[in-house]
């Protein structure tokens, strides 16, 4: 149970490799925060220079207030789920799970009662004289966090422990680590490049690129208010739309004008944009699939387009339409909104027409890729 | 006695687990053997079903056949022929007509058969005694060949082998006839000739592939085993050496002598020599293992440089041919050597040995044991080394990291994880390793040129001149070698006991070794 | 935890970890080091006493006296040293063909193809490795003396023994033939390919470190072996190798003429041997982890 900040952190691999730029976060006490960032982004350098098993350029990381640059990870008191589990293949379930607490020579009846304990709440009772040569994927993945659980360290890392997984054993295990997180109550740094993950564990989540943070931010935060492009693209799925277009100011009314369509900017955005004095220019724009919807043709506002996929999933429609240059949108229609007929319609080849309200509208700098209104 | 349940025995300490599975082991020998003998048991019993069914199935095959299938209970092929598979057909026929030639002719398989006398005590392989002659004419004794002993076993085997092989070959063509008629009867197309050849490269790949190998394996291993067994129940040796003296059945008086522990038997000789044996893989394997894995970890350590170089170093001494080598570095430490003449000029000697008048390490038993242990790990690190490398590189690196936040260090990182890694991986190649050993003829023979001599009691055990270092290997060869004393009944025997230790061992490590058991767990 | 034991093991771990691992590693270079020292000692000894020109003994000094080529000339021209050179190295090459083509074959079709009796044949290998294979050697004798393949004609006698069970050695390559995907086989087979083109088209191509592994094991063998060889040769100059030809020189009768005469025989066989051997050494170095992490 501590608090983790990060200063200035900077990794440079050889001579000029850098891996992580000028990191700086405020991790405050039993929060869980998420790095997520595409592979290379440095986000698993970080968590690992937390544990220690990277040196640190330059810059400082304290844990509780103290900085533990040069400590060993064993000094640190932290536990940390690896990738490929890491379990030791000679050891039997419970000896991997009290691996630790035996090279800190905890009494045996502690050690089994720790062990027990947590194989209970992870339901992997059973398996504990098993190697983990012989458990499935999902219970070896147990067995690495039931390893890091008995420590009862003041920080709880975990490097995309998740992905080795089959899409529904991720879900359900999701689902357990929020659980679990209910039953001890530490500080939490997990690292995925899953923006799913990201969106559904995190406190807050750390978007990172190039070894750069773009945005440090709650689940809402990032969703709604993304700092730029990168961050509006990365974040949601699928991924965002987003024309490039302009931004036209007449007489005090803003419009945006994609694809001949031209949408007046009315209510919130059109105040954030007034009060930023923002004048006519090239931008990109941005709207989420699930934020289009369908218009009728001769609405002005309206976009047409052609569907070349059609992807039904169940409780909502996705449909690939394209502009006429060869620009791909995605749309989520909620499949309820739809009669028969219209679903007939959205085949491959047909026209729809497509719309959305100003309020959903992102508006990004043409040449900066920043948001606008941030 | 009562067994835990997982979790109780979980809750046990170290010492307490410890006890608890070394009472469950020794609880288990009994369950052990008696596990073999059911397994021997059902073996049998499977046997007696099978061997029923198959009766039974000829039974059927027979009444239910039709007239073709009938006649080829006596002609071979005949029902391949009439479905038209030709070409099994006239292989299967060419067969009955060699074996049957075979057999009848004059000198042929009941002939040999007929002379060796089988499994009667006292009675001797092949029937004619070959002896001098006194020629009147030309004044001299001249020779008339009898039998000669080891081809009438020879012959014997290879009719006995012939029989079996006719007795199969009859049951499979019977069988064949009956799929015949029962696919032509359901109206599909027998397979052709050509279709057998050409399943040749592809359903019946292993076939092609196999015959070769397995005719070497059946020509120059499992026959020669099987023939040397049966010399061991024979009394042959140079005196008796099948031509100018026919040997005899002995039953298990070989046996006897190799067991007798008293003046005269070979007990002694082969005590010792077995302990030795024993002792010597022993420590040929383990102070090769270990120091070998440590040697590995030290060039593979962080931080270290050339790590080619140290490599090829120790690759070197693989590549140099064994017998310069071992021949060299055996004439370094004689008393006329560079190392031994060093030995004896710093009186780095014992003073027992000396008093003994024993001037080199090779003429004192102990020593020259514990030399040739200390040389053989000069030869044998280069090869774990190279093992224990490639293992060391398989460790996943993150098993290391964990641990670091487990909180090892360095010396419990080796300990804990390193270690216990490579035993598990490499246990199945400490069991080959330990077998090889027991065979090593090359080191002992080569470095010990047959000294220290044990005591003339015991020492010269079976008319050979033992060693303090010989091996049971060893010890073979010397009783093989063509001379008055050689001993080929004694020689089976001690290659039996060989396969004896082996087995057994290699039943007991196979138990304990998990690892052992599925060649499918490496996928 | 408190500040002032945290200050203490900063202290320990900061500058002492590099420190220790300074000694550690000086440490671990003198060790290896000195096993380097140990492990030339022998064959530097005898690269330099085959020059030995003064004395053709043991002397109890390394460095000769007088440098020269004199044993090398004798080896070449007095004895039968080239005869028995020529046979190993013919028994050699022969071998290694042979015994790779056998060895291939059984490994191959152990790891790759599944038949009936397929486990059996594995036991059965398996416990007929057991007895020691000099056993079979007594009845191979008899009949190769029939035969006529001992003696002045033992090299073709010993290539047949090398050679002939040589199928039983199959776990090495087995164990590395495990290690290529089955379904490579099996896409193959979907495209049409029978198992004899899977196994040439497909897996030799793939197996060129297990074949050369296998073709230089074969090809060491008769260089080192002394057991088999001296029974079938059965102290015939003319059908010797080289071990069991030199053997004799080291006698106690023999060893003060021939002592130094032995040392420039090793050199030129180690020579050769070794330069192919360190040639090769990565697809050794292959073969031997493959197959002992196999089992």
């Amino acid at each position: 149970m501590a608090s983790v900040k990060l200063t200035n952190v900077k990794k440079i691999y050889g001579k000029d490799v850098v891996a992580v730029n000028d990191f700086n976060l405020d991790i405050a006490d039993k929060e869980f925060i998420v790095f997520v960032g595409p592979s290379g982004c440095g986000k698993s350098t970080t968590l690992r220079m937390i544990a220690g098993l990277e040196d640190i350029s330059e810059g400082t990381v304290e844990i509780d207030g103290v900085v533990v640059n040069d400590l060993q990870p064993r000094d640190r008191d932290i536990a940390m789920v690896f990738q490929n589990y890491a379990l030791y293949p000679h050891l039997t379930v419970f000896e991997n799970m009290a691996f630790s607490l035996r090279l800190k020579k905890v009494p045996q009846d502690e050690v089994y009662e720790r062990v027990v304990n947590a194989a209970e709440i992870l339901g992997i009772t059973e398996y504990l004289t098993r190697k983990p040569r012989a458990l499935s994927g999902g219970q070896r993945q147990r067995v690495a966090i039931g390893r890091a659980m008995v420590r009862d360290s003041k920080v709880f890392l975990m490097d995309e422990p998740l992905s080795n997984l089959d899409a529904k054993l991720r879900n359900q295990m999701r689902a357990e680590i929020i659980l679990l997180r209910q039953k001890i109550n530490t500080t939490f740094i997990y690292v995925t490049h899953d923006q799913t993950e990201a969106m559904t564990l995190g406190d807050r989540i750390v978007i990172m690129k190039d070894g750069l943070i773009q945005q440090v931010g709650t689940p809402t935060e990032v969703f709604d208010m993304p700092v730029n492009l990168f961050v509006a693209e990365f974040i949601g799925a699928p991924k965002m739309n987003t024309f490039k277009t302009n931004l036209v100011c007449e007489n005090g009314k803003y419009y945006v004008t994609p694809y001949g369509a031209k949408i007046e900017v009315t209510g919130k955005k059109a105040e954030m944009l007034k009060e930023r004095n923002i004048s006519s220019q090239e931008i990109i724009l941005g709207v989420r699939p699930e934020h289009l919807t369908l218009a009728e043709k001769n609405d002005p506002a309206a976009i047409p387009c052609t569907v070349k996929v059609n992807e039904m999933m169940g409780s909502e429609l996705h449909l690939h339409v394209y502009e006429d240059n060869g620009d791909k949108l995605i749309v989520r229609v909620p499949t309820v909104s739809l009669d028969d007929e219209q679903r007939k319609e959205m085949v491959f080849g047909s026209t729809i027409h497509v719309t959305f309200e100003s309020k959903v509208m992102h508006f990004f700098d043409a040449e900066t890729e920043r948001n606008l209104l941030v | 006695m009562k067994r835990l349940n997982d979790l109780e025995y979980l809750k046990l300490n170290r010492l307490q687990a410890f006890l608890y599975k070394l009472k469950l082991f020794f609880c288990a020998i009994p369950g052990f053997f008696k596990g073999i003998g059911l397994a021997i048991l059902n073996f049998f019993k499977n046997c007696g079903l099978a061997i029923k069914n198959e009766f039974k199935d000829i039974f059927t095959t027979f009444t239910k056949g039709n007239w073709a299938v009938k006649l080829s209970f006596f002609i071979f092929g005949f029902g391949n022929l009439y479905y038209g598979q030709i070409m099994r057909g006239l292989l299967f026929l060419l067969f009955e007509v060699v074996f049957i030639g075979y057999m009848l002719l004059p000198s042929g398989g009941i002939y040999w058969l007929s002379k060796g006398n089988w499994f009667q005590t006292g009675a001797t392989v092949g029937t004619v005694q070959g002896g001098f002659q006194y020629d009147p004419i030309f004044d001299v004794d001249y020779w008339v060949g009898g039998d000669d002993s080891v081809k009438v076993l020879l012959y014997g085997l290879l009719t006995i082998i012939f029989i079996i092989a006719f007795i199969y070959t009859w049951r499979l063509q019977v069988k064949q006839c009956r799929i015949c008629m029962d696919i032509t009867a359901k109206g599909k197309r027998v397979r052709s000739g050509k279709d057998d050849l050409k399943s040749l490269l592809d359903d019946q790949f292993h076939k092609t592939l196999l015959a070769l190998p397995i005719t070497g394996i059946l020509v120059f291993t499992v026959l020669p085993i099987i023939y040397m067994v049966l010399i061991a129940f024979t009394s042959y040796d140079a005196a008796h050496d099948g031509y100018a003296n026919l040997f005899s059945w002995v039953g298990l008086e070989n046996f006897n002598e190799m067991f007798n522990f008293g003046k005269g038997g070979l007990g002694l000789a082969f005590g010792e020599i077995l302990s030795w044996t024993l002792m010597w893989a022993f420590f040929a394997t383990f102070t090769n293992y270990f120091l070998g894995m440590f040697v590995a970890i030290m060039i593979n350590k962080k931080g270290i440089k050339i790590k080619k170089f140290w490599r090829t170093v120790l690759v070197m001494t693989i590549a140099v041919p064994q017998f310069v080598s071992l021949l060299y570095v055996s004439k370094l430490f004689d008393s006329s050597g560079i190392i031994g003449k060093l030995l004896i000029n710093w009186n780095l000697l014992p003073q027992s040995m000396v008093d003994a008048n024993q001037m080199s390490l090779w003429q004192n038993p102990l020593t020259a044991r514990i030399l040739v242990i200390v040389i053989n790990i000069w030869v044998g690190i280069p090869h774990i080394m190279l093992m224990a490398t490639g293992i060391l590189m398989n460790i996943p690196q993150d098993l290391y990291e964990s641990s670091r936040i487990d909180g090892a260090n360095t010396i419990q990182q080796y300990t804990k994880i390193t270690l216990p890694y490579m035993m598990f991986v490499m246990g199945p190649y400490l069991l080959t390793s330990f077998v090889n050993n027991l065979n090593n003829f090359n080191v002992i023979y080569l470095l010990t040129n047959n000294s220290p001599l044990l005591n003339t009691q015991i020492g010269s055990a079976g008319g050979v001149s033992v060693s303090h270092t010989d091996l049971l290997i060893t010890w073979l060869y010397k009783m093989t070698l063509n001379s008055a004393e050689t001993k080929y009944y004694l020689a089976s025997i001690i290659g039996i006991l060989v396969f004896v230790v082996v087995a057994v061992l290699s039943l007991i490590v196979y138990n304990v070794i998990p690892s052992t058991k599925n060649e499918e767990d490496y996928r | 935890m408190n500040n002032y034991q945290l200050k203490k093991r900063l202290r320990k771990s900061g500058l002492g970890a590099k420190a220790s691992r300074r000694i550690g590693n000086t440490a671990v270079y003198i060790v290896l080091i000195l096993i380097t020292v140990i492990w030339l000692f022998p064959l530097f000894g005898l690269v330099l006493e085959s020059f030995r020109v003064e004395a053709t003994s043991q002397q109890s000094y390394l460095w000769p006296k007088k440098f020269g080529w004199d044993n090398y000339v004798r080896l070449f021209t007095k004895t039968d040293f080239p005869i028995w050179f020529k046979n190993t190295a013919i028994m050699g090459i022969a071998t290694a063909v042979l015994q790779t083509f056998f060895v291939l074959c059984m490994s191959y079709v152990l790891s790759r193809l599944r038949f009936k009796g397929r486990k059996g044949l594995m036991n059965i290998m398996l416990i007929l490795g057991m007895f020691p294979g000099f056993l079979t050697m007594i009845l191979i004798y008899k009949v190769f003396s029939d035969l006529g393949l001992t003696m002045q004609n033992a090299p073709i006698g010993l290539i047949i023994v090398y050679c002939a069970s040589s199928g039983m050695g199959y776990y090495v390559s087995k164990g590395f033939f495990d290690t290529i995907p089955k379904s490579l086989d099996e896409a193959a087979r979907v495209d049409g390919a029978t198992r004899w083109q899977v196994f040439y088209k497909v897996i030799m191509p793939l197996s060129k470190p297990i074949i050369i592994y296998t073709v230089l094991m074969g090809f060491m063998n008769p260089w080192g072996d002394f057991m088999m060889a001296s029974y079938i040769i059965h102290e015939n100059s003319a059908g010797m190798n080289v071990a069991v030809g030199v053997y004799e020189w080291l006698s106690k009768t023999m060893v003060n003429s021939n002592y130094t005469m032995f040392c420039a025989a090793g050199v030129v066989v180690a020579v050769p041997v070794t330069a192919v051997f360190l040639m090769l050494q990565k697809y050794y170095v292959e073969g031997v982890t493959g197959g002992a992490v196999k089992g």
